[in-house]
Formats: structure tokens, sequence, C-alpha cells
């Protein structure tokens, strides 16, 4: 049993669907074009804080990722995948620094 | 390891502990032997502490940044970057973009854009996108801190001497101090600290600070009172004797004659007596009028204290350790290497006795310095020919001598001062009076001519100034100045087409094309 919640979602309309059903929480969110799960977040996810949602999101296929009016450029600001962002804070962190788990660990554990 | 008996260590504690260190001597041991390890401590994660442990962070030094800002005495505190980041440079400028695109909203009439209805400003709206932009330039600097490396502890450095017969290794690597300074409040006036904010709280505000009162003439002073008259909100200055000191006084005027024809109240040659807080919870002000003598009085929503600054040294207990310090201003001695009195510990930044007060001149010695000390180079610091310009709603950028310091130091028969009054183009439809545009060029006379000092009033002051900088770095004279071909139209061309001496007296002003 972990100590945080596991939401995956596919597409902008599922994730803001899912994020304003946890208003209140420490929301962590993970926005990437791959299927298959990133092993470096994956090894550091022991580190999220009791209570916190982790939001693994799908942003779809290659051509509306391109689309530079895509809604998440647009309004959730991501400028590549992948993008790990703490929900409501300035923190983020782009493409390979999502690669560095000392940086992840650095978002999941401070304030 | 070494025996002590009578002789003196230096080590730098981490302490959460804000008390007399002696309660924390037993605990101290356990923190003191992990700072060997490090090449380089420094203390203080402003625009100078980071660029410094960066910088040799990246020469392969194992640093640590150690930054801890202690709460204004209204409970403001904020993350990692210095003044700079938090409560300077970039809150002010975002603040000063805000009130100009207010300006530019009334122009906008001018122009053919048509505003439905009166325009208002919301200052809940502007402070949430300021301080959200700053926060992520906290986070940024803790990304990069973390990627470099560097170990950051948000704890204060306080220097401890032990005289202690116990086994401790010595310090073997160098301190830096970059701790920088805080707004000073007039403590000897009733009510001041009490009720009064300083530019440590202004940004932070989370509701509109209304009717305010800026007691101060200096740049802070004068950049805050602009940009809150900019938002619409009423704002009166309050200064002592004159606006701008250790500026080109002339500039200083044109620079609060703008402000005062723009909105901002002045309330000269007075001397704030008490603040008193009113039942209704509005703030009541009593002063002095220097030229009559009599007292006045009135109430404002806020009053912010913009009266100086003072070095951060108290609490890391410096005395100690012997770094010797400014009697009067309580900065650090340094010398042209940023060494103190203290082998192995340095200090720059706005904390080093004599230096500019500025992020760019910090970064850049921050840098040189752990270059040196990683032995990469010899280069000095060269704090010459820095320019700055002044953010208030008529911008002032300069670079080299004020007239008064060339006439000081060349005398004034050595000098030739080329001026002009220009009016901006912009400014033309929009019907905006341009009387204090201003452009001045202090010259030595004979020759060829070798430009000292360079002022320019005017919108974008800074980017305009920027660029001729550079010519003022590499010797420019006024030759230079007059084969460059401006770029046209702009106001900075205007600079490059001056030909009117003050000394001739003629009409200064810019005639058409």
């Amino acid at each position: 049993m972990s100590h945080y919640e596991e939401v995956k979602v596919h597409g902008y309309d599922e994730f803001c669907k899912a994020v304003s059903e946890r208003k209140g929480n420490d929301i962590f969110a993970y926005f990437s074009d791959c299927v298959k799960a990133e092993p470096v977040v994956r090894g550091v996810m022991s580190h999220l804080p009791e209570g916190s949602v982790f939001f693994y999101c799908q942003v779809g296929e290659r051509p509306y990722w391109k689309d530079p009016n895509n809604e998440f450029k647009k309004t959730l600001k991501l400028s590549g995948v992948p993008t790990l962002i703490r929900y409501g804070t300035p923190q983020k962190l782009v493409e390979e620094e999502c690669f560095k788990a000392d940086l992840v660990r650095m978002m999941f554990t401070e304030d | 390891m070494s025996n002590l008996g009578h002789t003196c260590w230096l080590c730098l504690l981490w302490s959460h502990y804000q008390h007399c260190p002696i309660e924390i001597e037993w605990h101290g041991i356990w923190f003191v032997t992990g700072t060997f390890d490090y090449d380089l401590v420094v203390i203080g994660g402003g625009s100078g502490g980071l660029a410094c442990s960066k910088e040799a962070a990246q020469l392969g030094q194992k640093v640590a940044v150690l930054d801890y800002v202690e709460p204004s005495v209204k409970g403001t505190k904020w993350g990692i970057g210095g003044t700079c980041v938090n409560v300077g440079c970039i809150p002010k400028k975002l603040m000063h973009q805000a009130a100009l695109l207010g300006t530019a909203l009334k122009d906008a009439q001018k122009y053919g854009w048509q505003i439905p209805g009166p325009i208002s400003h919301d200052w809940s709206t502007m402070a949430e996108a300021v301080q959200n932009h700053v926060r992520s330039l906290n986070w940024g600097h803790r990304v990069q801190l973390q990627d470099k490396e560097v170990k950051y502890l948000n704890v204060k450095g306080i220097f401890f001497l032990f005289f202690m017969n116990c086994c401790f290794t010595q310090l073997k690597g160098n301190i830096v101090i970059a701790t920088g300074g805080r707004p000073k409040y007039p403590t000897h006036i009733p009510g001041a600290v009490e009720h009064g904010i300083t530019s440590d709280d202004i940004f932070w505000l989370k509701e509109s600070p209304g009717k305010t009162l800026v007691v101060g003439a200096s740049y802070v002073a004068l950049e805050c009172a602009g940009f809150l008259t900019g938002i619409g909100l009423e704002t009166t200055v309050m200064v002592r004797s004159i606006p701008l000191r250790g500026f080109d006084q002339q500039m200083a005027g044109l620079v609060t004659d703008y402000m005062e024809a723009y909105g901002t109240k002045f309330s000269w040659r007075s001397v704030p007596k008490s603040v008193d807080k009113l039942s209704s919870g509005v703030l009541q002000v009593t002063w002095t009028d220097e030229q009559t003598g009599k007292d006045q009085r009135d109430t404002f929503d806020s009053v912010l204290w913009a009266v100086g600054r003072a070095p951060e040294t108290k609490t890391l207990g410096l005395e100690k350790v012997g770094v010797k310090l400014n009697k009067e201003s309580g900065k650090i001695l340094v010398a042209a290497d940023e060494s103190t009195s203290v082998p192995n510990i340095y200090a720059f930044g706005d904390i080093g006795e004599g230096r500019p007060e500025l992020t760019p001149t910090a970064i850049k010695a921050g840098k040189l310095l752990a270059r040196r000390l990683a032995g990469r180079t010899n280069e000095l610091m060269n704090y010459d020919n820095v320019a700055t310009t002044v953010f208030t709603p008529l911008e002032y950028g300069c670079v080299g001598l004020s007239e008064e310091e060339a006439e000081s130091r060349h005398g004034k028969d050595s000098i030739e001062v080329y001026h002009a009054f220009y009016k901006p183009l912009e400014f033309t439809v929009a019907e905006r009076d341009a009387s204090q545009c201003y452009i001045k060029v202090v010259c030595k006379r004979g020759g060829d001519q070798r430009i000292l000092g360079l002022h320019f009033t005017g919108p974008n002051a800074g980017e305009v100034t920027q660029g001729f900088a550079m010519g003022f770095q590499c010797g420019a004279t006024l030759t230079h100045l007059k084969e460059t071909v401006g770029i046209h139209p702009t106001c900075a061309e205007e600079l490059t087409k001056v030909n009117v001496s003050k000394r001739s007296g003629l009409d200064a002003t810019v005639t058409g094309c």
C-alpha cells in the first residue's frame, strides 16, 4: 500500500477532470509521449510526500504534440516532453532534467 | 590532526540556532567536521554568492552555499536568489513595467485603440504574477545548484572561535562572505518600526498598499514611488535634502521633475517625526518642514522607508574571528582581490566596503574570485566604468562620471559638456510632455575629447545606455560618437548627434530630423 495515489490519464481533458477532483492535494504530474513508465522517476517515487497524488499523463500522438496550439502547450505551458511538474507551483523539470534522480527527489521532498 | 593548546582555530558552523554559540558548542563539533570536506563555503545565496559557488563547482571545486533569509520586521521572507531576485531588481522592474503599461494604455487611445470605459489596476493580479515569476527563479536556482553539485543549506553561517583541547583538522578551504544588505529602519522615529514597511515587504504584499508615503530619495525610494504612482496609487515622496545622492544632480532633478509632472507628490526638505496608527487603521505621519520649521501632518495607508541599506554582518560573528569592518558603514574591508583581513576569508558584493551595490558587479566579481581561488586566473574585478539605470517613470541611464565629479577631478575649464533636449517620436502622437528627455555627454576639453560621462533620460534608458557603455569601456571619444551613424528614428541616435555645448550657451533643443 503506497503513501501516494497514482493516476494514469490520457489527454488534456482527462487530466484536468482528474485534477479538479483532487483539489487540495499535493499534485505531481509527469507528462510524456511514451507508453512505458520512466524508470528514473519510478525509482524515486518512494520519496513522494504522504497523501500526494502522482499523475502519469500521456500527451497524445506525435502530430497532436507537434501542433503548437495543443492545450498542453497553450494552457499548461509545457515546452517539451517529458515534463514533471508540481501542480500549482513554479516547480518543474523539463526533458533531460527528468532523468536526473537527484533533481526528481529534490522536487518530491522540498517545499 | 593538530593539538590546540592555546592556538586558536577558526571554524565555520552551520547552525539552525540563532542564540549565543556557547549553547551550541557541543553540537558544533558534529557540524564542524563536515566543513572541512569543502574547498569553498559561500555564505549568502544572492547574485554574488550563487555566481561564485556555481563557477567554483564548474571548475571542479567542492562547494557549499549557505543561504538564510531573516524575515523582515513585518515577517516577509523569500527563497534563494538574494535581494535582486526576491526583493530588488526583478520584482521592481516587473512592477515598473506594470506602471509603464498603464501609461501606454492611456497613449493607446491617441493611436486609435478603442478602450471601453475607464482603466483601473488590480494590485493582487500583478503581485501574484510577479511573485510567481520570482518563485520560478528560486526553483531555477535550486535546480542549477543541484545539477552543478553545489551543496545548498538553508541555514545561517556563524563564525565561532574555539579554544579547545581537542582534535581538529585545520580549515583547508576558503570562505566567501556575500551576505549583502537589508533596508534600514529609522529606529529613532516613534512608530517607524511598528507601522512602516520597507522594500523587503512591498513586492510581497497580497493587497494594495493604498495611499503611500515613501520616505527617502534614493533610487529605491524613487523607483518604488514611481511604479506606485503609475498603477494609480496616491503617492508622496518625502525628501530630507537632495534626490539620488551620488548621481549627477542635474539629471536627478529631471527625474524628479518628471515624476512631479506625472502625479507623484514630493514633500521637499521634510523630516518625519512620528508615525501613529489611528483607530480607523490608517497611519498618521507627523513631519517637520525644515524650510518653515513647522510641523505637518497627513494620513496614509502605508509608509515605506527607503532610507538606506545596512550590511548583513551582525549575526555572522565576524569580530570573533577578526574580520575588519568599516566602522561607519559596517561593511567588510576588502582588498582589490576581495580578500579580508583574515587569510582564507573573502568578501564581495554589497557587503564589501566601497563596492557598487549592483547585481552585475557582484556576479562578475564572484566568478573571477572563484576562478582565482581555483588557481585558474589572476584577473581582478574591474569596478570602473560600470553603467547603471534608474528605473523611475522617466528612466535615467548613465555610465562614467557625473558633471560635478568631472568638474571636481579635471576642473571646469578642462571639460566640455555637450547636451540636448530631445523628444521621443512616440511622445508626439501621444501628446506627451517631453521636457525632461535629455542627453548629456561630458568630455575632456581639447584633444580627442575623451568621453568622461554619458547621461540619458528617456524611455528604455537601460537599453540605450548598455551599448554606449561598451564604447565607454573602449575609451570612446566625442569624435568616435560623432563618427557613429545613428539608427533612425530612435532616441538613442540623439547621442550620436549631440553638438551644442553648455559653454556656448546656445539652445540645446533638438529641432526636426
